[in-house]
């Protein structure tokens, strides 16, 4: 058994208050959707938190993307440009999860510093980072201040069209977080990826030990 | 005994010259009237002391009638069609001295409407009786002219914060030409409103209102501002339709034939424009070919002009941002869809309410939005998808994890014990 370097400190430190915000926001973005449903607090408080919490979003994903973009780590994000190898291991993924892991059949991905992710994990943290959060990141700064980006908002067909899709990333990211949570625990114990996203250390039968890597 | 009557006028009117009394030694004349070919009977009669009084006693009888020939007056043979059409000839006179008030009035709602044939919208007479003008009795809530056809909104409006401080003697607070002009009355509801009138007094509203309003120019764009300042007057969504090249409101001649077929036609109007009909309109007045693009912008209002007039103090103004972001808040039970037909008079039919939740009016009035009060139904259900399947999938897929271990482990269990 190694120990592998897998989330320098910097990643580990975006993720979670990522996942702080990201709730957060999904929570005081419901509030301000159902006024009248759900009142944890007044509508123009929960209106200002929804605004500080996206600019910290926002500042956050730039921790990550300085940090990606000043380290070969970025490695792991690099598309896998075999469409047939992409398809196989994502099938045999798939397969894993819904088939093998109810055999207890060993995961057939195993992860390195480089290569963190399995291939559906990868095409989805692809789609959600250098897609989602970017438009989402968007649509909240125009929706933010309507007037100051009247122009862009009415380019883009409107404040209803441009809150349509801030709504629509939200319903995928509603039904993302809980997946992705559910995900984590399906290492070899439940809490093993948890707990390595504490300490950045996983744990693997395979490859040689990082313990010194960074 | 006419002359009698002419020579009590006659002694009364001391300040006027000889020609004026030489007129009302026949018009000074109690009765006199003339029968018209309409059938109606125009009085002739002028009292001489209130004419002397008035502001046009300085310029005689000559000033407005220099038509009238001495030599062969009276002209008792003269045709008169009615007293309408002879009032609305009369202007003219009127336009003589006053041409900058005839501007603006040939540019207002009122002119546009008398164009238009209708038979009670205001000429000069209508307001000032040209024999009495008195300066400054346009300007006194007892004689303001403008409540003789708007009574009814008269009287919210002397009920109002701004009627209740003009009747208590501030002249300050606004009478009905502070708002709308004397007399080049607009639309209330064309372009930006009556937004600017208030801003004339209420300077600091803007910065006042940013203190706490989020999105404050916003709000201030496309609420009016009766719509929270008379709270208990009910509100309505306006969809007014917008040249998207010129933007200001779409007019006649622009695509009104397409609109009126469309948003009066018998099915829209049984049964209310719905989101569909909605879209095939709009996708109608912009087909290929047609030059200046429309849209359609929404404007919170009131329903009423009456009710644009109930205006509160300002401490009972609707500042609970609940009151309208929230599903079936009270401000979207009405929706309306218009145009400026001529004069910018709207034309404007009813629309239903499920235009402003419906996936379909996405595009048709991409402009319009309020946060919570007119959210999109459709993603209400995608967001309880969402929920369930983010939820109950990994649910799921843990327990059948969990029972199929459980059934493994039994089976070794029982292996081993065999």
């Amino acid at each position: 058994m190694h120990r592998i370097y897998m989330h320098p400190l910097p990643v580990r430190v975006w993720h979670w208050s990522n996942a702080v915000i990201c709730v957060m926001l999904c929570l005081t973005g419901i509030q301000i959707r159902y006024v009248g449903l759900i009142n944890l607090m007044p509508f123009r408080m929960v209106v200002a938190a929804h605004n500080w919490l996206g600019f910290l979003l926002i500042a956050n994903t730039f921790i990550w993307l300085l940090f990606y973009l000043s380290s070969d780590r970025i490695r792991t994000y690099h598309s896998e440009l075999n469409p047939i190898k992409l398809f196989r291991e994502s099938v045999r993924q798939f397969v894993y999860y819904g088939y093998g892991i109810f055999k207890e059949a060993p995961n057939p991905f195993v992860a390195s510093i480089y290569r963190k992710f399995n291939p559906p994990q990868s095409m989805t943290y692809q789609l959600i980072m250098l897609i989602l959060l970017p438009i989402q990141c968007v649509t909240g700064i125009l929706l933010w201040d309507l007037t100051r980006y009247a122009r862009a908002v009415a380019f883009f067909g409107g404040v209803r069209v441009v809150d349509t899709v801030h709504v629509l990333i939200f319903i995928v990211f509603v039904f993302y977080i809980p997946f992705h949570a559910y995900l984590g625990t399906l290492g070899r114990t439940p809490m093993e990826h948890f707990k390595a996203m504490f300490t950045g250390y996983e744990e693997s039968d395979e490859g040689e030990s990082t313990d010194k890597a960074e | 005994m006419a002359a009698v009557a002419g020579m009590t006028a006659f002694a009364s009117a001391g300040t006027l010259s000889k020609d004026e009394q030489q007129c009302l030694a026949c018009h000074g004349s109690a009765g006199m009237e003339k029968q018209l070919a309409s059938g109606e009977t125009l009085s002739l009669h002028i009292s001489g002391d209130t004419f002397a009084k008035s502001v046009h006693g300085a310029i005689g009888c000559a000033g407005c009638h220099s038509d009238i020939d001495p030599t062969g007056h009276p002209a008792a043979n003269s045709s008169i069609g009615g007293k309408r059409s002879f009032s609305v000839a009369r202007v003219q006179v009127c336009r003589g001295c006053h041409s900058e008030q005839f501007k603006e009035w040939d540019q207002s709602v009122h002119a546009a409407l008398v164009s238009g044939g209708n038979p009670a919208a205001p000429i000069c007479t209508s307001c000032h009786s040209p024999h009495a003008v008195i300066k400054g009795s346009s300007a006194a809530m007892d004689t303001v002219p403008c409540k003789a056809c708007h009574g009814d909104i008269f009287t919210a409006y002397a009920a109002s914060v701004h009627g209740v401080l003009r009747g208590s003697g501030v002249t300050q607070a606004p009478l009905c030409f502070s708002c709308h002009g004397a007399h080049g009355v607009r639309v209330p509801t064309a372009g930006a409103g009556l937004k600017n009138a208030c801003f004339g007094c209420h300077t600091t509203a803007l910065a006042a209102h940013r203190t706490w309003l989020p999105n404050t120019e916003l709000h201030f764009d496309v609420v009016s501002c009766p719509a929270c300042h008379a709270p208990k007057a009910q509100r309505r969504v306006d969809l007014v339709l917008y040249n998207n090249t010129t933007h200001k409101e779409a007019s006649e001649p622009l695509g009104v034939p397409e609109f009126a077929s469309r948003a009066g036609s018998p099915a829209a109007r049984r049964r209310g424009l719905d989101p569909a009909m909605l879209f095939t309109l709009l996708q109608a007045l912009n087909r290929s070919g047609i030059e200046d693009k429309t849209s359609f912008k929404g404007r919170l209002d009131v329903r009423t002009g009456v009710e644009a007039h109930e205006l509160a103090p300002s401490a009972e103004a609707i500042s609970d941002c609940n009151t309208c972001h929230r599903a079936g808040a009270d401000a979207f039970q009405s929706v309306t869809i218009s145009m400026a037909g001529p004069g910018g008079i709207p034309i404007r039919y009813g629309a239903r309410k499920e235009i402003l939740n419906s996936a379909f009016s996405i595009n048709s009035i991409g402009g319009f939005y309020a946060i919570g009060g007119t959210r999109i139904t459709f993603l209400d259900v995608l967001l309880v998808l969402a929920l369930l399947g983010g939820i109950g999938a990994p649910a799921v897929h843990l327990t059948a994890r969990l029972a199929v271990r459980r059934y493994t482990n039994r089976t070794r269990h029982k292996q081993r014990k065999g």
